[in-house]
């Protein structure tokens, strides 16, 4: 962790050493990395982004619905203190069956983040220490607010 | 929040939401004796869903909306917003925009550390005569806000490709008095908090986040570079015209909560430092390349990293073509230090009574932990 990683010297390095376990990795505005693992490989390669490359920080995460495609998508943001680019580590999201395993086992503070998308997206993340609802209220029962097809009234 | 489960030999306190030192959120404590062993912080009290809110305006309207996310902090959380959005509409920003950007930002910021920094001595119980201080301290940049915005909060004052307005006639040496008022000022803090003996009796090696746990927990901002990680993001990914102006990270190693309140104190000389820089050198030229309201950002993806009072925001903007944008997904610095907060109890011994110092140390600002 002592010398500054460049995107270029990253990505030639990555692709090269994880192809077992990476599907796809993607360049956008020069400083992102996007990175999609294999399937059954997901904690597997968010820890070998952890440890072995230095992504220590965790930025949050987040999740972005396409109901048209059926499906959703959960984005982690990471990011190492000697790096001059960010990883978006993307898991695809089964919209009829949505269950992930929580990235909590990696990065302890994506806790809060996906409080919200569970609340907000009715994901369900296996493995969460406590998967309770983080800023709507306990008694909540107007559906998921950030998927489209919300429509913004409540459900008696 | 459904409360967690109780072990029988503590006694759980709620904290809030509204006590004078817990501000818009609820934290339990799981307390044995003076000793707190558990935080819990129950956020959401001031939860408005800016982010759906985004999704049903145009990409210009979302201007508005987001500056409500930190009300001291409104130009650094808006710079983060209109980077995204003029990324997405592909505008270039003219040099002397940038300038001026700058300078708002660091205003702001001097601004949100000023407003910490009277939280802080009001948390220490000693001295309310220092919150009173900076109220009316403050006051020397809102004049000054409203003087180039025509707003004293919430100004609305970027647009993508630009700013609002530009200078009026004398700004600029209105600015360089503000700045010699506040550095004098400055010494009185000093002395009447970092060197007061009281001050250090209640800041010392109290809640201490070691280096390798900031970075775990997602530490961000002032908190961990009081623990000593030299992460800003005007540095990692410079906007505006930080890449031009004369300045470094500050850390401090203590790790406790005066290296935060120190590094605060030394953010804020800097930010007069650069204030003064802008104020003298500020090159001439256009303030905004035109673009129209109804502009319509092809479909893609954008993500700009500011660093706020409190640390690091991200904003990640999806567009498909339409006015308004697809998605905008908004990592605001308070959540991530909220979660420190929340497990600092674990890494280092704090009492019922440290923990208005503590949360102050933190300085969340629930608005933006909230969205």
């Amino acid at each position: 962790m002592s010398r500054k990683i460049s995107l270029p010297d990253f990505i030639s390095s990555f692709n090269e050493a994880q192809k077992e376990i990476v599907e796809s990795v993607d360049v956008f505005e020069d400083t992102r990395a996007s990175i999609k693992a294999k399937k059954d490989k997901i904690i597997e390669a968010a820890e070998v982004i952890r440890d072995e490359y230095g992504f220590v920080i965790p930025i949050g995460g987040g999740a972005i619905d396409y109901p048209e495609e059926n499906r959703m998508e959960m984005n982690y943001y990471l990011n190492n203190p000697d790096s001059d680019f960010i990883i978006i580590y993307r898991i695809p999201v089964n919209r009829e069956k949505p269950v992930l395993p929580s990235m909590t086992q990696v990065w302890e503070a994506m806790s809060f983040h996906e409080r919200e998308t569970h609340e907000m997206f009715g994901i369900d993340f296996e493995g969460h220490p406590n998967l309770v609802p983080l800023l709507l209220p306990p008694d909540w029962k107007g559906g998921y607010p950030l998927r489209k097809d919300f429509k913004g009234e409540g459900v008696e | 929040m459904t409360e967690p489960e109780i072990t029988p030999e503590l006694m759980r306190i709620s904290w809030g939401p509204q006590h004078p030192m817990s501000g818009q959120t609820r934290i339990l404590l799981d307390t044995d004796g003076e000793k707190v062993h558990r935080i819990i912080a129950d956020l959401g009290f001031t939860h408005r869903g800016i982010e759906k809110v985004l999704e049903n305006r145009s990409l210009i309207g979302g201007i508005v909306p987001i500056d409500r996310m930190a009300m001291v902090d409104t130009a650094n959380i808006s710079i983060g917003y209109v980077t995204a959005a003029e990324k997405a509409l592909g505008l270039e920003v003219p040099e002397r925009a940038n300038w001026i950007r700058s300078l708002v930002c660091e205003m702001s910021r001097i601004n949100s550390h000023l407003y910490a920094f009277g939280l802080q001595a009001e948390a220490t119980g000693y001295f309310p005569a220092v919150f009173l201080w900076t109220t009316i301290d403050r006051e020397i940049l809102l004049d000054l806000f409203e003087e180039l915005t025509g707003a004293r909060w919430s100004f609305n004052f970027f647009l993508p490709g630009g700013v609002y307005k530009d200078f009026p006639e004398g700004f600029a040496d209105r600015v360089v008095e503000g700045v010699h008022y506040l550095r004098n000022r400055f010494k009185d803090y000093w002395n009447a908090m970092i060197e007061n003996p009281m001050f250090e009796m209640r800041c010392d090696n109290v809640a201490i986040l070691e280096p390798k746990d900031a970075l775990r927990l997602g530490a961000t901002g002032p908190v961990l570079r009081g623990s000593g990680i030299p992460v800003d993001m005007r540095n990692e990914e410079p906007y505006a015209a930080y890449a031009d102006l004369d300045w470094e990270i500050i850390t401090e190693d203590a790790c406790d909560v005066m290296a935060r309140t120190k590094v605060r104190f030394h953010e804020i000389g800097q930010s007069l430092n650069m204030m003064e820089q802008i104020a003298k050198e500020i090159p001439e030229g256009e303030i905004k390349t035109r673009f129209s309201p109804f502009a319509r950002a092809p479909e893609g993806e954008h993500i700009s990293r500011v660093e706020n009072g409190r640390g690091e925001m991200s904003t990640h903007l999806w567009t498909n073509g339409t006015p308004n944008p697809y998605r905008v997904k908004i990592l605001p610095p308070s959540l991530r230090n909220m979660y420190v907060f929340e497990r600092l109890a674990e890494l280092s011994h704090i009492t019922v009574a440290d923990i208005p110092v503590v949360i102050n140390s933190i300085d969340p600002w629930y608005l933006d932990a909230d969205r």
